[in-house]
């Protein structure tokens, strides 16, 4: 990705600390909801998700698709920023 | 999958089938009918019960049961492995799964499912490769068996049918066989019999043209047999045998068949035609070898009406008659059939060989050449610098800028120059505003002495008029 959002420059830029999974670059409202539904309801809780998958990105946005009915670049969009997140405080 | 009867209700027996035929190891034989009932409950109305569940397993144990073959392990459907299962059955396949938990079971399974169905449509790596050829060769014998198999079914069906069948049944059945399997070499691939039974009429429909190919083949090779042994070997054979029978049949039958006019006619059995037909057949057959020029119109008329005769009765019929009818019915259209397809292969052939003279021939038949080295593909003009890769706006703006920019020695020179012209100005200043202020004092100084003088004179002249 050659260029990243606003979105995820803030949420890459700082601990996540309590933040909603709508914090998350790629996930907006309808898909937070999904999400909050499933009972991810921080970004804390998806980065479990993606900590249980080893940090791989394909299968993490292969499970938000799923999950959240993510297309593609959302997915991908979120995986990135999990995936950047914790490189910077891993 | 039909719908499946509560196993109370069935017999004994046929629970003992089910069970064999799911691979249930059956209980001892005196054993009662309620063990049995048990058994099917529990192992094959459970697999029914799965198979139903939803759209997506139906598909999934077909996968998970082609994959068991190669691979000789049990690889059902993920869905119904353990957590450890689940992730051995990654590990086997180079995975490293992470913890199998709720939230990520499904993406494992997901992921095995989709490892699994590679291999089943066909990774290019050996073993496994073999084990696909294995499994596609056993098929095709399984064929092979099967149409055998219906095609004696379909022997003794029209023997009883046929009401001049007296002659001996189990040399029409190995003769049936060896016929099928003759038959079957320009069909290789699992035509079954009942379509061969429909395509001699076809193959007798194109037979005129056939014929009249094959026939000023002849004339133009100056019917020279030898050459062509390799083509006309399986028709040989059966000529010899469609002789000898013709020779049975008009002493062992005496039935007065034999001329060729006679098969026009309308025969009520069956058999009959056929004999008549077969005859006339092979009469023409060898007429059109050795009367070469004389091919007339109505021999080609008497064909199509023969074929039309024929095709009106069940043509298996015919074949399952008498064993010597057999071979001479299938000579002449197996024959015609190969002539016309093989002739036009011929110069094919010598095509290839032309252009590529230096190919040997392979066992294969498959030729591999050198693709020769392409000099500007499709005669455009060979592109040596390749269009300019996009660049960044950051970058486009620089190249835009030094573009503009002026040379960096005129620069310097035009600021040696500035710098000379200001201190030439600067120098000289000094001297001007000298001079300048020099005037002006002067000026200045003057013109006090003028006023001054005005002023003297004014009150001289005052002075003068007091």
């Amino acid at each position: 990705m050659s260029t990243t959002s606003q979105k995820h420059r803030d949420f890459v830029g700082e601990p996540m600390g309590d933040k909603p999974v709508t914090a998350l670059s790629g996930i907006g409202d309808t898909l937070g909801r999904k999400l909050e539904e499933q009972g991810f309801d921080k970004a804390s809780v998806v980065l479990g998700q993606f900590l249980l998958l080893k940090k791989d990105t394909d299968m993490f946005s292969d499970w938000l698709k799923d999950a959240s009915g993510a297309n593609s670049r959302q997915a991908d969009s979120c995986a990135q920023c999990l995936r950047e997140w914790c490189d910077a405080f891993l | 999958m039909p719908f499946e009867e509560d196993p109370a209700y069935l017999s004994k027996s046929r629970l003992k089938s089910d069970l064999v035929a799911h691979n249930v190891a059956l209980p001892p034989a005196a054993s009662k009918k309620e063990i049995y009932v048990e058994l099917h409950l529990k192992h094959i109305d459970q697999r029914n019960a799965a198979d139903f569940s939803s759209d997506e397993e139906d598909l999934v144990p077909d996968v998970a049961d082609r994959e068991e073959d190669p691979d000789h392990t049990e690889i059902p459907d993920p869905r119904t492995l353990t957590d450890d299962e689940l992730k051995a059955a990654l590990l086997h396949h180079g995975v490293k799964a992470g913890p199998i938990v709720g939230t990520t079971r499904a993406v494992y399974e997901k992921k095995l499912k989709k490892l699994l169905q590679p291999d089943e449509s066909g990774k290019v790596n050996g073993a496994e490769k073999a084990v696909v050829y294995s499994d596609s060769e056993e098929e095709e014998e399984e064929e092979v068996e099967e149409e055998e198999q219906k095609a004696d079914g379909e022997e003794e069906v029209e023997e009883s049918v046929c009401t001049e069948s007296e002659k001996q049944t189990a040399e029409q059945t190995d003769l049936a066989k060896q016929e099928s399997s003759q038959a079957k070499l320009p069909y290789q691939n699992g035509s079954f019999p009942y379509l061969q039974c429909f395509m001699p009429s076809s193959r007798l429909h194109a037979r005129p043209t056939s014929n009249r190919e094959s026939k000023s083949k002849w004339n133009s090779r100056n019917a020279v047999k030898s050459s062509e042994r390799s083509r006309s070997r399986c028709k040989e054979i059966p000529v010899g045998i469609s002789r000898a029978s013709s020779v049975d049949q008009h002493s062992g039958l005496g039935s007065g068949v034999p001329s060729g006019s006679q098969s026009v006619m309308s025969n009520g059995c069956s058999s009959f035609s056929s004999q008549a037909f077969s005859i006339t057949q092979m009469v023409k057959e060898m007429e059109s070898r050795s009367l070469i020029s004389s091919s007339t119109d109505a021999d080609r008329e008497l064909n199509v009406s023969n074929v039309q005769e024929h095709r009106s009765q069940p043509i298996r019929l015919q074949i399952a008659d008498r064993m010597k009818n057999q071979s001479v019915y299938y000579t002449p259209q197996d024959s015609p059939h190969k002539w016309g397809a093989q002739p036009p292969q011929e110069p094919m052939k010598d095509i290839i060989k032309e252009i590529f003279p230096e190919t040997g021939t392979t066992p294969t038949g498959i030729h591999a050449t050198r693709r020769r080295p392409i000099k500007g593909a499709a005669q455009r003009p060979v592109q040596y610098g390749y269009p300019a890769t996009p660049v960044s706006p950051a970058t486009l703006e620089r190249r835009e800028m030094e573009r503009r920019r002026v040379p960096i020695r005129i620069q310097i020179l035009v600021f040696l120059i500035m710098a000379c012209i200001l201190y030439f100005i600067y120098v000289n200043l000094e001297d001007i505003c000298v001079v300048l202020l020099d005037s002006l004092n002067q000026g200045f100084d003057s013109e006090d002495g003028y006023s001054l003088q005005a002023e003297t004179e004014d009150t001289q002249v005052v002075s003068g008029q007091d």
